[in-house]
């Protein structure tokens, strides 16, 4: 009789663990799902500066603009430097996949070329910032697995931790990352990225603001933490549902600056 | 030449405005840069017994969007040197056949129309095709300065090109006006040498320009796993074959360059592979003029950016099915037969180091380039490179080995 209910209370304890396991995981999906939704626009403007710091603490400057078409796994984006002066015109197009890595092609103004970035090469820092080009990519909530870890909270806003491991391994440089996303407005405040079970780069969100409807951070701080430098990225002029053209993200228009 | 004051005036006014309001909202945008080089060679190359060369260029290039369908672009080059390798005359040069670089000369000077698929570019502009590098087979609209034939720079074409992009495919029509490269000048140390002396004296250099015009069709595919390119060309080649011809004076010739027809059909692929991305380029070229070679051109590289490493390599290749040519200067097929390389290391925000090189197969010609740069502040960069060329007299880069050199430039770019 003892052995019965022994049986039977380890098969409860495995159905509850097992329930609150997909519990855990249907409800991180719901939590990343929703803040996805809450960021839909059709399309978006900015323009970036970058501080780039180093291991020693130098810092140099650089601006870009970004402009995207749609969001997440639908969109587009041309991301085009304004200075320094020296890289001026040279721009990057991203075509985001829903199911997928992106596509990406960089144009070069010195030698009038464009060259597509091969998904190998998307682990390599972009133009000396700490942003890889992966990082500047968007991608779908369905192109990950989530689980939702606890609740810890990030310069004072409570948050939700939750861990992402992507669907395709081969599609991304990171092994899984850990992305805590506030309860009060479902924007990300941290995300740090593994490769195995060593963190490589920290992303922070901080000044958000709420810009016409849409909780956004306004700066974001990217570390590499195996080279020790990081790169603030403030975000200016923000505009969302600006009028944009989908012949305005084609490799003959990241040709004109 | 009855057009020189108008393109002046409407540079000067274009470089005016980009002075007024450089970010009225992406209607207008500059770059530019000014730049000094100072170039030192360890030794003499006879006839050229210069062994320092100092350069000075300015270049601005303006972008002005007045509408979002349309754009102009124009770009002027300012030059100085001190080895006579510029013209000085104060013209303003749009057609790039003089055999010295210009004083000034427009670089650009374009409008470009874009509506839904289509973009219209026309007027003076740079046109590139192909996917290799170093070597690139079918990228046949775009004539170089080869003054310095180990460090050059493409020159614009005036043409009206035609762009059609529907999703994945892509249709790139040229008509294009003929534009030569500049070949070395005669009596400096880039100019090629005949292996063995001959007892003649080089009285002067001519060039006859083909009259005709150029067309050219690209179709272009963009598909998930690889991306893949086939062009057709049918015009002139930019680089010359060389005729001596008795000069007046006894025992001297005038080396006339003319610029032979050209039909080229060739395709490019780049393959992503998890390792490295395969990049192969080829092109067919035939001549109807006489003493002109018909060959293939063909070029197979890896590509890879890893960390902060860039890394490109490959063999280049030639294979002469008619072998008719008695002269030419020919630095595209000069570097085929050839392992070809190129790396960079990108130090940190500001410094970087790039290495490039060739050997040719058979081990008679060796060229080698370490650069060195350092960005300071937002508008300056020092770079310091060092070039070591070594070979047999009878191989085109060998024929260089006099011509090692190191060199130092300060940009100010804007």
């Amino acid at each position: 009789m003892s052995q019965v209910l022994q049986k039977t209370r380890l098969a409860a304890l495995l159905v509850a663990t097992l329930s609150l396991h997909v519990f855990a995981a249907d409800s991180a999906r719901q939590i990343v799902d929703e803040s996805q939704k809450r960021t839909q626009a059709k399309s978006q403007r900015y323009e970036g500066l970058l501080q780039v710091f180093d291991a020693k603490g130098k810092i140099s400057d650089k601006r870009w603009t970004l402009e995207r078409l749609g969001s997440h796994g639908q969109s587009k984006a041309v991301l085009r430097f304004t200075a320094p002066a020296e890289v001026k015109g040279v721009a990057l197009l991203i075509v985001n996949h829903p199911d997928r890595a992106s596509d990406q092609w960089m144009w070069t103004p010195g030698i009038e070329r464009d060259r597509r970035i091969a998904l190998q090469d998307r682990s390599t820092r972009f133009f000396g910032t700490d942003f890889s080009f992966e990082d500047l990519e968007e991608r779908d909530v369905d192109q990950y697995e989530y689980q939702l870890l606890g609740e810890e909270a990030i310069d004072g806003a409570s948050c939700w931790k939750i861990q992402s491991t992507p669907r395709v391994a081969k599609g991304s440089q990171y092994t899984r990352s850990l992305v805590w996303i506030r309860q009060d407005n479902y924007t990300f405040a941290r995300i740090e990225s593994f490769i195995k079970d060593q963190v490589v780069r920290r992303l922070n969100y901080s000044n958000i603001q709420n810009v016409q409807g849409i909780w956004t951070a306004r700066q974001l701080e990217m570390a590499d933490l195996r080279r020790g430098s990081r790169t603030r990225l403030t975000l200016d002029k923000l505009e969302y549902n600006v009028a944009l053209k989908e012949e305005d993200f084609t490799l003959q228009a990241i040709r004109r600056p | 030449m009855k057009w020189r004051r108008p393109i002046g005036i409407a540079l000067v006014a274009s470089l005016v405005c980009s002075g007024a309001t450089p970010t009225a909202a992406q209607a207008l945008s500059q770059r530019g840069f000014a730049e000094s080089r100072v170039t030192l060679f360890p030794q003499e190359a006879p006839p050229d017994e210069e062994r320092a060369v100092l350069d000075l260029m300015a270049r601005e290039e303006v972008f002005v969007k007045p509408a979002a369908w349309l754009q102009f672009a124009a770009g002027l080059d300012l030059r100085q040197n001190t080895h006579d390798q510029v013209d000085n005359s104060w013209h303003v040069d749009f057609t790039d056949r003089g055999t010295m670089r210009p004083a000034i000369s427009v670089r650009r000077l374009s409008a470009t129309i874009a509506r839904g698929p289509f973009t219209v570019d026309l007027g003076k502009q740079f046109i590139r095709w192909g996917k290799a590098d170093i070597v690139t087979p079918t990228d046949r609209f775009a004539p170089r300065d080869f003054l310095n034939v180990i460090d050059t720079e493409y020159l614009g074409v005036t043409a009206a090109r035609g762009v059609a992009q529907f999703g994945a495919h892509t249709i790139d029509a040229v008509w294009s006006r003929f534009t030569p490269s500049r070949v070395p000048l005669i009596n400096q140390r880039w100019a090629p040498q005949p292996a063995t002396p001959i007892p003649i004296t080089v009285a002067g250099s001519e060039a006859v320009f083909p009259d005709g015009s150029q067309v050219g069709l690209r179709y272009s595919h963009v598909a998930r796993r690889a991306e893949y390119s086939l062009s057709v060309f049918d015009g002139f080649n930019h680089l010359p074959n060389i005729e001596a011809v008795a000069a007046p004076q006894p025992g001297a010739v005038t080396l006339v360059r003319s610029y032979p027809t050209m039909r080229s059909y060739g395709g490019d692929v780049a393959v992503p592979t998890p390792w490295f991305t395969v990049k192969g380029e080829a092109a067919y070229s035939s001549s109807d003029t006489p003493a002109t070679d018909d060959y293939v051109l063909y070029v197979i590289q890896l590509e890879r950016l890893s960390g902060e490493w860039n890394f490109s390599g490959g063999y280049a290749g030639e294979v002469v099915t008619a072998r008719r040519a008695v002269a030419t200067f020919a630095p595209d097929r000069g570097l085929t037969r050839a392992i070809v390389a190129r790396a960079g290391y990108t130090i940190d925000s500001n410094r970087r180091l790039a290495v490039e090189g060739a050997v040719r197969q058979d081990g008679q010609g060796f060229y080698s380039k370490v650069e060195y740069s350092q960005a300071r502040g937002q508008h300056w960069r020092a770079t310091l490179s060092g070039i070591v060329i070594a070979g047999s007299p009878d191989d085109f880069l060998g024929q260089y080995d006099r011509n090692s050199h190191v060199g130092v430039a300060l940009r100010y770019s804007f």
